[in-house]
């Protein structure tokens, strides 16, 4: 499965979910779906404003595991 | 509110016509005792007590599932004109039509005992149903899809 590492990487550059929400342009609500690993697909879009507003790479964020 | 003008104006207008289907089914039910025996003595050509008995019975369960039917549908028109379109609760009251019909349908295929006109109103009830059960199906594709693209980032 694909697990999305949001917390550690907003943790590490020191952004609160209600900021980071308002920079990507999305919802809170939405946010915390992505947060809680509720979300069923990403838009390239918002992975694209997520990784320049916490200036890292995809790969930080999205990590794949064996079920 | 939605921005389909066309599409609003047919929901008003079909309940506008459930409404008067609802009133005409009251009406029904009024004027019974003058329908079921003018469908039994003229239309039917039968004299005896049974048939008449019968009739009536069918008559009657016939509407009582005709309000809950029209009453569901007036529900469903009401959510859509509210924007609640791709809903679970619609599909719950499409399925409710749909039984309604089921049993409709049955209730005239009985009601051929008395007479045997009532088999044209049961044919186009089971066909009813399957346009409803269609529509449903089409409604629950549609929530999944919905409920997809709600969770899409």
């Amino acid at each position: 499965m694909i697990v999305i590492n949001l917390d550690v990487m907003m943790a590490k550059r020191k952004m609160s979910s209600g900021e980071l929400a308002q920079r990507i342009g999305i919802t809170q609500a939405n946010l915390s779906i992505l947060k809680n690993q509720k979300a069923k697909a990403v838009r390239l879009e918002t992975l694209d404003a997520i990784c320049r507003n916490l200036e890292c790479q995809p790969g930080d964020i999205l990590e794949y595991r064996e079920d | 509110m939605s921005k389909v003008k066309n599409a609003d104006n047919i929901i008003r207008y079909t309940k506008i016509a459930t409404i008067i289907f609802i009133a005409l089914v009251v009406v029904a039910d009024v004027c019974g005792f003058i329908i079921t025996p003018y469908i039994v003595r003229v239309w039917a050509e039968r004299y005896d007590d049974f048939a008449l008995i019968f009739l009536s019975a069918v008559y009657y369960v016939g509407t009582a599932g005709a309000y809950v039917a029209l009453f569901s549908l007036y529900k469903l028109l009401n959510n859509m004109s509210k924007d609640i379109v791709f809903d679970k609760s619609n599909t719950k009251l499409m399925k409710i039509i749909a039984i309604c019909c089921v049993l409709m349908g049955i209730d005239c295929v009985i009601g051929t005992i008395a007479w045997f006109g009532t088999i044209y109103l049961g044919t186009i009830l089971f066909f009813m149903v399957l346009i409803v059960l269609c529509l449903r199906a089409v409604f629950e594709k549609a929530i999944e899809m919905k409920d997809e693209l709600d969770l899409t980032i």
